[in-house]
């Protein structure tokens, strides 16, 4: 049987690795970004015209993750306050919005997941049943037409989406809404490709078992009209 | 790298359709990642024939892109309010 621990187990949690002593997430060193110094005044060139222009998106995204206005607000302050603190590690020019969204998701893992209620509103026993082997997963395909779900309203979708386990819900919302390419969710999320893709198929057979069940409950018959 | 099932010419004569598909899990992770825009053109060829002819896979295709389209056209996007963008910028002004 397996236990939510192997069945989360893709879970990111590398973040430990990538903590200053005073628990800041930074960019992993790597040969090609070396700290930049940058004048006070670049910074906040920077700073106006590469980060700011992404704060609709980071605000959508925070408020996602954290299905709240208030901890919305406190994430994105805390995450571009980071990314001024951290702006050396950033190389002008480079794909900004990726690199604010690291920052934020990790500022949500270390400083909010823990005290929010998101355990409780987990699903657990969903995601367990679905997928506790390989097998499930692989051969899983919910039984569902395009016609079913066609006529949901924008908040039963959302609702259907917030009642996902963070980790999938994360990344429906970074392909499916920010259309970031798996390759920039591998580096947002510190995970390699395939899990981006295996993560994302598993995210999106739970989804649609979410809207299946709104599209039934809301009396959508699966008929065949033509 | 978008793909459309229904492009193929309407002179053509249909090809004969599959009713069943022995590889739906499979077919369907192909079928999102054409839809995710990261399939290799190689993928795509690989698959695009038996795409167009099998039923089961037609309809896999039109269920992910309504999904899809449900997540980026139906839910709301909500805007950083003008008090936290004003609050960000003067506290970065503090820094240095
Ligand atoms: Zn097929």
């Amino acid at each position: 049987m397996a236990t939510i621990h192997e069945v989360m187990s893709d879970t990111p949690t590398r973040d430990e690795d990538q903590l200053l002593p005073d628990g800041e997430p930074i960019e992993q060193p790597s040969a090609d970004t070396p700290a930049r110094g940058y004048t006070d005044e670049q910074k906040y060139r920077i700073f106006n015209k590469e980060f700011m222009p992404h704060i609709d998106s980071m605000y959508n995204f925070a408020f996602r993750l954290t299905t709240d206005e208030d901890d919305a607000n406190d994430l994105v302050q805390d995450t571009y306050l980071k990314a001024f603190r951290f702006i050396s590690s950033f190389e002008q020019g480079t794909n900004a919005k990726a690199w604010l969204f690291r920052i934020l998701k990790n500022s949500f893992i270390n400083d909010y997941r823990k005290k929010s209620k998101e355990p409780a509103k987990v699903d657990y026993q969903d995601v367990e049943t679905t997928y506790n082997s390989e097998d499930a997963e692989s051969e899983h395909t919910v039984d569902l037409r395009a016609e079913s779900v066609s006529d949901l309203i924008g908040d039963e979708v959302a609702t259907a989406l917030n009642s996902l386990p963070v980790d999938f819900r994360t990344v429906i919302i970074l392909c499916d809404i920010e259309g970031f390419t798996y390759e920039e969710m591998a580096k947002i999320l510190d995970i390699p490709i395939g899990t981006v893709r295996s993560r994302l198929h598993r995210a999106r057979n739970l989804l649609k078992e979410k809207l299946r069940d709104y599209a039934s409950s809301m009396g959508y018959k699966e008929e065949n009209e033509e | 790298m978008q793909t459309s099932l229904s492009s193929s010419s309407s002179s053509d004569t249909k090809p004969e359709m599959k009713e069943h598909c022995d590889h739906r899990a499979d077919c369907l992770k192909m079928i999102q990642l054409i839809l995710d825009g990261e399939a290799t053109e190689q993928q795509l060829a690989g698959v695009k024939a038996n795409l167009e002819s099998c039923k089961p896979c037609i309809e896999m295709y039109h269920l992910e892109q309504e999904v899809k389209e449900l997540l980026t056209k139906r839910i709301e996007k909500r805007c950083c309010p003008e008090q936290l963008v004003a609050t960000i910028k003067s506290r970065i002004l503090t820094f240095s």
